[in-house]
């Protein structure tokens, strides 16, 4: 019932949007017919975000809601939108204190520097701390790294670039074992698809 | 006996070989002969096509490129025809490509801006005449933020290059600069002033002197615009101030929708 009740409204909150992109583009339209070049530029960043964030809702819709023995903090969800620098940030966390944690950031910076270390071995080794290491989720290529936090526990996160996005994947207090059985729960080809 | 029978063959068909390689070698001296006897100069005219392409030729053996008009100009995206894409995309939920479209259409509509700029900035400044062919105007498609109009003036031995970009982050360095009491105006060698504050057509400016690049002047615009004017061999700072003040600030400054 509960997630009856999310999947409703984020349809109601998709439509909201739709709505709202149809009429910034409609000001985009009058605004460049009539020669104002800065309107119909506002405007289409406008309708820009909106689509942003309905891609956004999207992916959320599809992360899973459980993530190993945690439930999704549905109400903590966040997608948000950032035209110029980066893209959408979209964000889930599931168990008490965000035990586990997904965020997805679209135009990463940190991507180009990402990819050199996962295609080329050599670097990858050079830049290897004994505490990261490059694995594959779902046949997507990753990076895994392990956080020690002084009270015995260890983290870990898995660094994920799909096209120009960047999925960081985060679990508290965890093995390697676990959180790459965790992270191949995420829909990743589907998530890739939408971001394409 | 044999052996000797062996032998014997092995020489036979020794000579044949021999003969038919000389008899081969024969007629391609005899063919070359006719042919220079036609052509007259035919062995120079091979050695010089030879010799072509050998230089058209790498080291490696792969040819270089000799022909090519390069590139033609496309026109800059069909603002209505992307946005109507974008709707379509969006009707059917397609939203990947919807917000392709959309990017497509910023584009578009920057490389308009950026043009009507340039159209916009004085054909001469200070008796240096601009020079069209170096006109440029750059757009990414991470909208707006990326935005560069470039254009220069040349006469002689002098030069100014006016570069119009809309980059938040190098705006905010300058703004940073007014704004600080730490970026005190300094002095390089306590007489020469190298770095200072000035102002262009009531704008707050930072003009700065390098004997290497000489003159550079910067303009912040509004929330995330810049203005910059490099002058090469440019006399004197008043020289600077006084191309700088041949263009529109304020026009540009509304082209570009800043406040």
């Amino acid at each position: 019932m509960k997630y009856l009740i999310i999947l409703i409204s984020m349809f109601i909150t998709t439509a909201v949007l739709s709505q709202d992109f149809k009429t910034d583009i409609a000001t985009a339209k009058t605004s460049y017919a009539s020669g104002n070049l800065e309107d119909a530029h506002f405007a289409l960043q406008q309708a820009m975000q909106e689509i942003d964030i309905i891609i956004g809702k999207q992916v959320i819709s599809l992360l899973p809601a459980n993530m190993g023995n945690f439930s999704a903090n549905t109400k903590d969800d966040n997608v948000m939108s950032n035209v110029g620098f980066m893209g959408s940030t979209i964000h889930r966390t599931w168990g008490q204190n965000d035990s586990v944690d997904v965020s997805i950031i679209g135009n990463s910076p940190l991507i180009s520097t990402l990819n050199v270390f996962l295609n080329t071995p050599l670097l990858g080794g050079m830049m290897s701390n004994g505490n990261n290491k490059i694995i594959k989720v779902q046949g997507y290529k990753g990076q895994i790294t392990k956080s020690d936090e002084g009270n015995g526990e260890s983290n870990y996160t898995i660094q994920i670039p799909m096209g120009s996005s960047l999925l960081t994947f985060t679990a508290k207090n965890t093995t390697d074992t676990q959180i790459t059985t965790m992270a191949n729960t995420l829909p990743l080809q589907q998530i890739a698809k939408l971001l394409k | 006996m044999c052996l000797l029978k062996k032998i014997t063959l092995l020489l036979f068909i020794g000579l044949m070989c021999f003969s038919f390689s000389s008899h081969a070698q024969l007629l391609k001296k005899l063919k070359d002969k006719v042919n220079n006897a036609v052509t007259g100069n035919s062995n120079s005219n091979q050695s010089q096509s030879t010799n072509t392409t050998t230089n058209n030729t790498t080291s490696s053996g792969s040819p270089t490129n000799t022909k090519g008009g390069g590139l033609t100009n496309t026109t800059p995206p069909d603002v209505n025809q992307q946005i109507a894409d974008a709707e379509k995309s969006q009707a059917s939920g397609d939203y990947s490509d919807a917000r392709y479209s959309i990017q497509q259409a910023l584009m578009g509509v920057e490389l308009q801006i950026g043009k009507q700029v340039l159209q916009s900035l004085p054909a001469t400044v200070s008796s240096l005449d601009k020079d069209t062919t170096q006109n440029k105007v750059m757009s990414t498609q991470w909208g707006w933020n990326n935005l560069t109009i470039q254009s220069v003036y040349k006469k002689a031995d002098q030069q100014l290059t006016v570069t119009i970009g809309n980059n938040a982050m190098y705006s905010g360095f300058v703004d940073m600069y007014f704004n600080n009491s730490m970026y005190m105006q300094t002095n390089s060698n306590g007489d020469n002033q190298n770095v200072k504050q000035t102002k262009v057509k009531s704008y707050k400016a930072i003009i700065t002197y390098d004997d290497s690049k000489g003159y550079t002047l910067l303009v912040p615009l509004g929330q995330s615009s810049l203005i910059v004017w490099e002058c090469i061999n440019f006399a004197t700072e008043q020289d600077v101030m006084n191309a700088a003040n041949a263009f529109d600030i304020d026009g540009i400054k509304k082209m570009l929708g800043e406040q």
